[in-house]
């Protein structure tokens, strides 16, 4: 658990970004296992709910996440289940209840990252989702503002470009609904200088479109 | 771009005047040798020697303060101890001097806070007095035009090349590959701790300077990066920009992104940066100068395909394949010569088979004479498969075989293909146990604006940096 005073939840990160152009998958907040239901029907199923806590940062470490929630009766289980166990996981956490938002069909999983260089400022990170980026270390770095031709580059850079252009039956995804993705988020932070770290994970890329199923912002 | 930089730097790289403060008469100090470096460069101004010596250095009389001084003083090289910097910089407004370049060290480069404070207040009074620091902890500039040597006299011909370096000993050794490998330079700078004119006031300058037409760059780090990207971005559009970034490790941390903690490192992000503007990034003095030296001579690439003649005299075997090996692992490409040139070397040669493929093995010429040796080059040079031809040449074999008349015939030959027709060619010269024969084949063809490495690996990456700046040009 990172105690942060300056993070914001998903529903009102994923706000932010909405209102900056950024494809989102919208969240919203349920405060009971009620509107959670509701919320869900409202949406259409399935849906995913994740703990909203501003204390939490890693949501699925301590089973705040549930996927694939086909029904009514599914929701209002996985609402219970989550609150209880990041209680247990982090009793000192302060919780606002769950998220809401629909279950994304999958895509080619990338991220979009940004945080504060000492020499440079605003530097934006791109990756593919998962083990690449952990493991592999598979990412490339732009200096904010970002052109569309910075934008590009940094995902053509990357060795697992080629997952992207769709392998093993896989759909490819839009290179160029990536890049005015990442030009957006240049845009943003450059806008918002109070940003202190914002994080795109995971971006789920299409052939037609990308949009971020999760989103972290954190304050100055 | 940036036109005004060129009046607010001639006082700089062109001043009309320097005074050298800390010249001593009757013990060495550093002031006396940039005195004696500045006379034996000849100079074309007046030099005034300051300090409390009294007496002569030459003919020049040794003034005890910059006020005393009967003419305008244009440029001023401080080389005294700290403590007596901010009198020095009163009597330097006084005097109304343009640029003063402090080799005084001992500021902020020792982390201390009075270092740093001391600093503050020589920028303060340059604002007031409105004129430019150098430094401090720097050995300033260097002008070969203006005969404006580095410390101890280190001074090479005038010619194309810019430079900016933060440490003033990869200045130092900038100047002296220089000289012996003909990259010779327009100006170049040692900017130290660069609290007033940094790396991005000097490369505004260049890019501006009608004299530059490359710009090399070694830095450590930046006071203000926003200012540096933005400078460069700019540079790289009108000149290549090639830069060595040295010292990878400060504030990894720091930069790191918020989910992937520790993968940004520092380094990472001054390479992303350098991708981002258009600079070519090198990482050691060899691929720097390396560089320099290719866009010195050859302007700009034409290419990546690569035509390489191995082994002039020995037979191409494993040199041939370590060749080709070298040039793919470093971005070139090596296409297989046209069915007619492989044809027709076979019948000037009597070979046949994949030694005339490429790289080419013209090495059985040997028995037919030179006259079969240079039509044989020719026909390479002609196959329009490439773009550019690498010729070795290892000269302790062809010395023997060939003699001293026959191995100058075959360079003047290089340098007269050279000149002749628009595909640029490249000479790799290992080196040997004829070192003092080596060397001087090496002078003639950089003389000759042949631009020559002493490894296939370093000339390919050269190459291949040299098309790098052509490619986004063009894709501009």
């Amino acid at each position: 658990m990172v105690k942060s005073q300056n993070l914001l939840t998903e529903v009102e990160s994923k706000e932010l970004l909405k209102k900056a152009g950024i494809p989102v998958v919208e969240a919203k907040l349920a405060r009971s296992k009620k509107e959670a239901i509701s919320l869900s029907r409202e949406m259409g199923f399935p849906v995913v709910l994740k703990i909203s806590s501003p204390d939490v940062v890693h949501k699925s470490d301590s089973g705040g996440v549930k996927l694939g929630l086909a029904n009514a009766a599914q929701v209002g289980k996985a609402y219970s289940q989550i609150i209880s166990s990041v209680k247990q996981a982090y009793p000192e956490a302060g919780i606002d209840g769950v998220s809401v938002q629909t279950m994304a069909p999958p895509g080619v999983e990338v991220i979009v990252g940004m945080s504060k260089d000492p020499q440079f400022g605003p530097v934006l990170m791109f990756g593919l989702g998962g083990i690449l980026v952990e493991i592999l270390k598979d990412v490339s770095f732009r200096i904010v503002p970002v052109t569309e031709r910075d934008a590009r580059e940094m995902i053509k850079e990357i060795k697992g470009y080629p997952v992207l252009q769709g392998y093993r039956g896989q759909k490819p995804a839009s290179v160029p609904a990536l890049e005015q993705l990442i030009v957006k988020v240049s845009q943003f932070v450059e806008k918002n200088p109070q940003i202190k770290e914002l994080d795109l994970n995971p971006i789920f890329a299409y052939p037609d479109r990308a949009v971020a199923v999760d989103a972290r912002i954190i304050l100055e | 771009m940036f036109q005004e930089k060129l009046k607010e730097f001639e006082p700089v790289f062109y001043p009309k005047s320097i005074a050298v403060i800390g010249a001593s008469a009757t013990s060495i100090k550093a002031g006396s040798l940039w005195v004696g470096d500045l006379r034996s460069a000849g100079f074309p101004g007046p030099i005034y020697p300051i300090g409390t010596s009294g007496g002569r250095l030459g003919d020049l009389e040794i003034l005890p303060n910059l006020r005393l001084i009967p003419g305008e003083v244009d440029y001023v090289i401080v080389a005294v101890p700290r403590q007596s910097v901010l009198e020095l910089l009163d009597d330097c407004a006084a005097k109304n001097v343009k640029a003063v370049h402090f080799f005084t060290a001992g500021f902020s480069e020792t982390d201390t806070h009075q270092g740093r404070k001391l600093e503050e207040q020589m920028l303060e009074k340059a604002r007031q007095g409105n004129f430019r620091i150098i430094g401090p902890n720097c050995i300033g500039v260097y002008c070969p035009e203006h005969r404006i040597p580095f410390l101890m006299g280190i001074l090479g011909e005038d010619g194309s090349v810019g430079f900016v370096s933060q440490s003033g000993g990869i200045a130092t050794k900038l100047a002296t590959i220089g000289i012996a490998r003909h990259i010779n330079y327009s100006k170049g700078v040692s900017f130290g701790n660069g609290i007033d004119l940094d790396a991005s006031d000097f490369l505004q300058y260049l890019a501006a300077d009608p004299k530059t037409k490359v710009i090399g760059a070694y830095l450590e780090g930046t006071r203000d990066g926003t200012r540096l990207f933005k400078t460069m971005r700019k540079v790289a559009e009108v000149k290549p920009l090639v830069v060595w970034k040295g010292g990878g490790t400060e504030a990894g941390a720091q930069a790191a992104l918020s989910h992937t903690g520790s993968l940004a490192s520092s380094a990472a992000i001054w390479s992303a940066m350098l991708k981002q503007v258009g600079a070519i990034e090198v990482n050691s003095l060899e691929e720097l100068t390396d560089a320099l030296l290719i866009f010195q001579q050859l302007g700009r690439g034409q290419g990546i395909r690569a035509a390489i003649i191995g082994g002039l005299a020995d037979g191409g075997g494993g040199n041939s394949v370590a060749a080709g090996d070298a040039c793919m692992e470093n971005g070139l490409k090596v296409p297989p010569l046209s069915y007619e040139t492989k044809h027709k070397l076979s019948e000037l040669l009597g070979e046949v088979g994949n030694i005339l493929c490429n790289p080419v093995d013209v090495s059985q010429a040997q028995f037919r004479g030179l006259a079969t040796l240079f039509q044989a080059i020719d026909l390479v040079v002609g196959d329009p498969i490439s773009d550019i031809v690498l010729i070795q040449e290892d000269v302790e074999i062809l010395l023997p075989i060939y003699s001293p008349k026959g191995v100058e015939e075959i360079n003047e030959f290089v340098i007269e293909l050279g000149r002749m027709q628009s595909k640029p060619i490249v000479v790799v010269l290992p080196p040997s146990s004829v070192e003092a024969e080596r060397l001087q084949i090496e002078q003639k063809l950089l003389t000759a604006s042949v631009p020559v490495f002493c490894s296939v690996e370093r000339a390919a990456k050269a190459i291949y940096r040299l098309n790098q700046y052509s490619r986004r040009q063009e894709a501009r």
